[in-house]
């Protein structure tokens, strides 16, 4: 097996940690900010209310109490899956979030796809052309893609897609659109620029991959290069590719904010930028909660992936695994199977005792 | 809001491609039937009628909600909806006794009865802060209701409060059914807006949070104001109200004939509305001008002199040419034209440089730094001025002012953030010291929710304040409102209204710029389209043409 509980047990520990700590400091630093919700939407001239009345209401929503009686409660309400009111609105935080997170898990399901599809078309055109002559400067062409995907800043990208494809070619309505309808334009928004550091990090190291000695020897056997794309570079570079897709979630989220805004979908993004405005902590807070649950989720994910794509990458005892069927073999026939691995990246490990293999080992 | 000018920029690229409008445009015999989609920069927050003076909230509530009275927005003059006549008072406005329509029902089936209506005003009267659902401003003085048979309610004040009448009249006292009323602050806001039930001529059917709230015709609507010639249900069979913060979205909706209709419309972008054929509308709100407030409680301000060289250096017209339209007619009082109580006082704020710096020398500020401000005994004369995010281009109309004030060596801060934050500074005196608003509502007392030290509060006049003296306080601006709020005769509270203007001149507390509208943008489809006595939206006569 591949996954080792212990490992995940360990994991799960930290995530609980990192999702405390994030509460916590989330809790302080909106804490600091001078102003809360309760004055700002009660003392809006547009009420009219008198101080007293509003001292009256501060006190019945027990804003006034000690931050530390404020973050216990809080806290123990999140455990308790009570995320509380809504000080803008007075609805229920969970109603909320729960309106909320589907159209947004839908868009960056779909925005996230997309880019990698985007990012890995374009490494593949930037790094399959011909590297010098005259037709290098497709080439260059495309390995300048991701700069300029990055530079495009998200919301006029967003107003340009809404102004060309809806109201000058009518492909997509902006009002009352269905499901479909709605979500090509803001993934396009959202795809654009996150699929830049992916495809950037993805034409690195193919690139590296490409230059390395068993590419060279695979090529020299006669493999094809579409064949050397998909069965010797591809599963080498793409590790770096991984890594940078669990570390451009938090732009995902971000990016939300904009996309959301500007197409005007109730999703977590467009949540927050209100809640912002009207100093709306308890959405705040839940906003915090559930985008580093989303984080953490993901890069759990991300790590537990790396010993299933790259088998130089899964813990000793697993590797050390595969000694058992060679176990039997004589001297010479290990040799040979090593270098031959080594030649594709991968480290038999044949340090290990035959014991120790039995005591931890696991089947792969 | 992320006002995010590039779109601007965009649209004015595009725009030459979008079709004109070429329907006609002449009324003809209204049609029955169509949907009509209609665009809000911010989605609703709250359908508790005494807050639904956010403009979101009020397009809503004033559509699906009826009232006791009806006020003319032309005229300004009550008539009867679902009291059968104008009420009974007694001669110190302490009383008022309604007597009620037979056969009106909510949206949830139960009829309108006299303990419900009472029910109604007990709630907008008194407040409720333990469900956080706060006491309207329009209604003052309340003390209880009384049922006095199955047609009649009585109201009973404690002391007098002419106002009443006409507050019955404002979608801030919509009626709502009993299990409506029975809800708490959460009931009310978003993701509870079926439970809410009117007896307007529509009703909610459907919400999506954040994004859209479509509300239906009551087949059964059959209590319109006897005034209307319209009887009978709506001519539309809904709205849907869609939300979208970003302005070129909403704007070019419309003209790209996705979207019926939007509200606010730029005073930059009307020509081009108009250029494409669509229907532009600015409506009067008929209250308070858009004004700042000079806070003479802090010491900068306190000296008359100084106030008044303030006004003498901003140039008005400067601002509404810069900066505007037609549409927003330079201010002549405190008061736009159509509001109740107006005073013509145009010539009391003229245009006048030189004279503001001799009179800024004579308050003994004639010293001025390496910058040109004006200093003295080693202070500054400089003053913040905060953003007034809900009125048109609040940050241009300061920044223009701001140029102007350097003219004369006064140095205006404007003051930064989002709406919370505007807010929250402005309760304070030693952060906001020229406060920039507007507020309307068609009645004598709307002075007095704007100027009262319990209410608005615009010049922060209330004792106790950590951040002023007591002894700075000016008793005789809440005496003069106080005077408005308890006089009962229209006559005399049209004098008690001018008296209270012409001592806020006298006093350079405040500069008013324009007579703000609410603009709207329809597409020529769309007939009929009206506004209540403060400029929301009114769609019960409205009609589409060619829907069938």
């Amino acid at each position: 097996m591949i996954l080792d509980i212990r490992y995940l047990a360990l994991r799960l520990g930290q995530a609980i940690l990192v999702l405390l700590l994030a509460f916590t400091a989330a809790f302080i630093l909106l804490s600091l900010i001078p102003g809360d919700g309760v004055t700002a939407r009660f003392a809006d001239p547009a009420l009219g209310l008198s101080p007293d009345q509003i001292a009256q209401i501060r006190e019945a929503t027990g804003a006034d109490d000690s931050w530390i009686t404020r973050y216990l409660l809080s806290l123990s309400g999140f455990l308790t899956g009570d995320f509380g009111y809504s000080v803008q609105t007075g609805a229920a935080v969970s109603t909320i979030i729960a309106a909320a997170l589907p159209s947004t898990a839908v868009l960056a399901a779909s925005g996230f796809v997309t880019a990698v599809v985007l990012a890995v078309i374009i490494a593949v055109l930037a790094t399959s052309g011909p590297a010098a002559g005259p037709l290098s400067w497709i080439r260059r062409i495309l390995d300048s893609v991701p700069s300029l995907f990055i530079s495009i800043p998200v919301f006029w990208l967003g107003i340009l897609l809404i102004q060309v494809f809806s109201f000058q070619l009518g492909f997509v309505s902006v009002v009352n659109p269905g499901p479909a309808e709605a979500l090509v334009l803001p993934t396009l928004t959202v795809a654009v620029p996150l699929s830049a550091p992916i495809a950037q990090v993805l034409i690195r190291s193919i690139t590296e991959v490409q230059a390395s000695g068993f590419v060279k020897v695979t090529a020299a056997k006669g493999a094809s290069q579409t064949w050397l794309l998909v069965h010797t570079v591809a599963r080498n570079a793409v590790l770096p590719g991984l890594t940078i897709i669990g570390l451009v979630f938090g732009e995902l989220v971000a990016g939300a904010v904009v996309t959301e805004t500007v197409f005007g979908r109730n999703g977590i993004g467009l949540i927050t930028a209100q809640a912002v405005t009207h100093r709306d902590n308890p959405i705040l807070l839940a906003v915090v909660v559930i985008a580093t649950f989303g984080y953490v989720i993901i890069n759990l994910v991300v790590d537990l992936l790396y010993p299933v794509i790259d088998v130089r990458l899964r813990t000793k005892r697993s590797a050390a695994s595969a000694n058992k069927a060679l176990r039997t073999h004589d001297e010479p026939t290990r040799r040979a199977l090593t270098a031959s691995a080594a030649s594709v990246g991968v480290d038999l490990d044949w340090a290990q005792t035959p014991g120790d293999t039995e005591s931890k080992g696991r089947e792969s | 809001m992320l006002g995010l000018g590039l779109g601007i920029g965009s649209i004015a690229l595009f725009s030459a491609c979008t079709p004109t409008d070429t329907s006609p445009l002449a009324d003809g015999k209204p049609e029955q039937g169509g949907v009509l989609t209609y665009f809000e920069p911010q989605t609703w927050t709250l359908l508790y009628p005494p807050s639904v003076g956010f403009y979101p909230n009020g397009g809503i509530m004033n559509n699906i909600s009826a009232r006791l009275l009806w006020q003319d927005p032309k005229t300004l003059e009550l008539h009867p909806w679902l009291a059968t006549e104008l009420p009974e008072t007694n001669a110190d406005a302490t009383t008022y006794t309604f007597t009620l329509r037979h056969g009106v029902t909510y949206s949830d089936g139960t009829p309108l009865t006299p303990a419900n209506v009472a029910k109604n005003f007990d709630l907008y009267g008194k407040g409720d802060e333990a469900r956080t659902l706060p006491v309207s401003e329009q209604i003052s003085n309340y003390e209880r209701s009384e049922v006095l048979d199955d047609r009649r309610v009585r109201f009973h004040f404690s002391a007098p409060s002419p106002g009443f009448a006409q507050a019955t009249s404002t979608m801030n006292a919509g009626l709502l059914s009993d299990s409506t009323l029975d809800l708490d602050a959460e009931g009310f806001g978003p993701g509870g807006a079926k439970q809410i039930h009117t007896c307007g001529p529509f009703h909610i059917t459907d919400e999506t949070i954040g994004t859209k709230l479509s509300v239906r015709a009551r087949e059964d609507y059959d209590w319109a104001p006897p005034h209307l010639k319209h009887q009978g249900r709506a001519h539309l069979d809904g709205i849907d109200y869609l939300t979208n913060n970003e302005y070129s979205v909403r704007i070019g909706a419309v003209l790209s004939g996705q979207a019926d209709g939007v509200r606010d419309v730029q005073a930059p972008d009307e020509s081009r509305v108009t250029e494409q054929g669509l229907r532009l509308y600015a409506k009067a709100t008929n209250g308070i001008n858009n004004s700042i407030n000079f806070r003479f409680r802090h010491d900068l301000l306190a000296d008359l002199d100084v106030r008044r060289a303030l006004i003498a250096a901003v140039d008005r017209q400067e601002i509404v040419d810069k900066l505007f339209t037609p549409n927003y007619p330079l201010a002549t009082g405190l008061l736009a034209k159509g509001a109740m109580g107006y005073k013509d006082q145009s010539g009391s704020w003229v245009y006048d440089p030189d004279e503001a710096d001799r009179l800024l020398d004579k308050a003994g500020w004639s010293e001025r730094n390496s910058a040109g401000y004006r200093v003295k005994d080693g202070q500054l004369l400089a003053l913040t001025v905060n953003i007034a995010l809900p009125q048109p281009r609040s940050n241009e109309v300061q920044t223009l002012i701001q140029q102007q004030l350097r003219r004369v060596g006064v140095r205006l801060s404007i003051n930064p953030g989002d709406q919370s934050k505007q807010t929250l500074d402005a309760l304070e005196l030693d952060t906001v010291q020229i406060y920039h608003s507007m507020v309307a509502r068609a009645d004598f007392d709307n002075l007095r929710s704007n100027y009262s030290s319990v209410n608005r509060d615009v010049f922060l006049n209330g004792p106790d304040r950590t951040d002023a003296d007591d002894d700075s306080v000016d008793p005789k601006v809440d005496e003069l409102l106080d005077a408005l709020a308890a006089e009962p005769d229209a006559k005399k509270r049209q004098r008690a209204a001018e008296r209270v203007q012409d001592y806020l001149v006298d006093q350079a507390y405040v500069l008013p710029f324009f007579e703000e509208p609410q603009v709207f943008a329809f597409r020529r489809r769309v007939h009929g389209f009206a506004t209540e006595p403060v400029g929301r939206p009114d769609f019960y006569s409205t009609w589409l043409a060619g829907e069938k």
